[in-house]
C-alpha cells in the first residue's frame, strides 16, 4: 500500500492528539508549552501534505508563517514564564490561582 | 522505500513526542521534542520539501528549543522537581477526554474517502521555488510576518526589563 495524503492526515491527527492530551493533563507550564509546539508540528504536517498532493508551494509559504509564529508565541510565552517564575517561584499552573481566591 | 522511511520517521516523531509529553523531567522532555522535530524534518524530506526540513532543523530543533533549554536552566537547574501530588490517574483520564473525542472527530474526516494519491512527479519546494512564491505573491505576508517577529521582539524586551515599582 502505497503512502499517500491519509497516511500523513492520521500522522497529523496522532500528534494534535498527543500535544492536546500534553496542554491539559500536565502541570508544568514549560512542558505544556512544548506540546503546543508539537501541535503545530502536526498542523505543518497538513500543509506540507496538501501541498504535496496539489503540487501547489503555497502550504509551504505557509508552514514558514506556522515557524515564525511559533517562535515568537515560544519568546513571549518563556518571557512570561520567567516573570511568573519571579513572582511565585513556580511554573506549575496550579500555584496561578489568585484570581480563583 | 518511502513506505519504510514514512513509518520510520513517522513513528519515530510520534514516540518521541509521546515522550516529550510522558517526561517528568523537563529537560528530557525537552531533548526528546528535539529528536521529534528532527525526525519532522525527514517526514518533510519525504514530502518533496527539503527547504522546510532544513528550515525545521535550523529553527525548530536549533533556535526555539535552545531558548527552551536555556529557560529551564534559568529557572530550575539541571532537573525539575518531579510535579508534586501530581493529578490522580481518574483525573487524567476525565481530562484526556476531550483529546480523545477531537482526535476520533480528526482521524475519522483523515480517513474519510478513499486514499488519495499524490501525484508521480512531486513539485520540489527548492528554496529558490519556495523564495520566488514568498516574495511575489506572498510579499504582504512575509512583511506583516516580519512585524510580528518585531512586535515580539520589542514584547520581550519589555517583559525581561527589570521590574520597577508602580506609583
Amino acid at each position: 500500500m502505497t503512502v499517500g495524503l491519509t497516511h500523513y492526515l492520521v500522522l497529523a491527527a496522532a500528534l494534535f492528539l498527543v500535544g492536546m492530551a500534553g496542554v491539559l493533563i500536565r502541570r508544568n507550564s514549560l512542558i505544556m508549552f512544548m506540546s503546543i509546539e508539537i501541535m503545530l508540528s502536526a498542523a505543518n504536517l497538513v500543509f506540507a501534505a496538501y501541498s504535496r498532493l496539489h503540487g501547489d508551494l503555497a502550504g509551504h509559504v505557509f508552514v514558514l508563517m506556522v515557524f515564525a509564529v511559533a517562535a515568537a508565541e515560544a519568546a513571549i510565552g518563556l518571557a512570561i514564564l520567567v516573570e511568573i517564575y519571579r513572582l511565585r517561584r513556580s511554573v506549575n499552573v496550579d500555584d496561578l490561582n489568585t484570581l480563583m481566591e | 522505500m518511502e513506505t519504510i522511511l514514512f513509518y520510520l520517521f513517522g513513528g519515530l516523531m510520534l514516540g518521541a513526542a509521546a515522550m516529550t509529553v510522558a517526561s517528568r523531567s523537563a529537560v528530557a522532555a525537552a531533548v526528546w521534542l528535539v529528536f521529534s522535530f528532527v525526525c519532522a524534518a525527514g517526514v518533510f524530506a519525504l514530502l518533496a520539501a527539503p527547504f522546510l526540513a532544513i528550515l525545521q532543523i535550523l529553527i525548530y530543533a536549533g533556535a526555539i528549543m535552545v531558548l527552551f533549554l536555556f529557560v529551564i536552566m534559568m529557572l530550575q537547574g539541571p532537573v525539575l522537581p518531579a510535579e508534586v501530588a501530581g493529578r490522580t490517574v481518574g483525573r487524567k483520564v476525565v481530562l484526556a477526554l476531550p483529546a480523545a473525542a477531537i482526535a476520533v472527530i480528526l482521524i475519522s474526516w483523515a480517513v474519510r474517502g478513499r486514499e488519495a494519491a499524490f501525484g508521480a512527479t512531486p513539485v520540489t519546494g527548492t528554496a529558490a521555488a519556495v523564495a520566488s512564491l514568498l516574495l511575489n505573491r506572498y510579499l504582504l505576508a512575509f512583511e506583516l510576518i516580519s512585524i510580528v517577529l518585531l512586535v515580539a521582539i520589542v514584547g520581550v524586551m519589555a517583559l525581561g526589563r527589570k521590574q520597577e515599582v508602580l506609583p
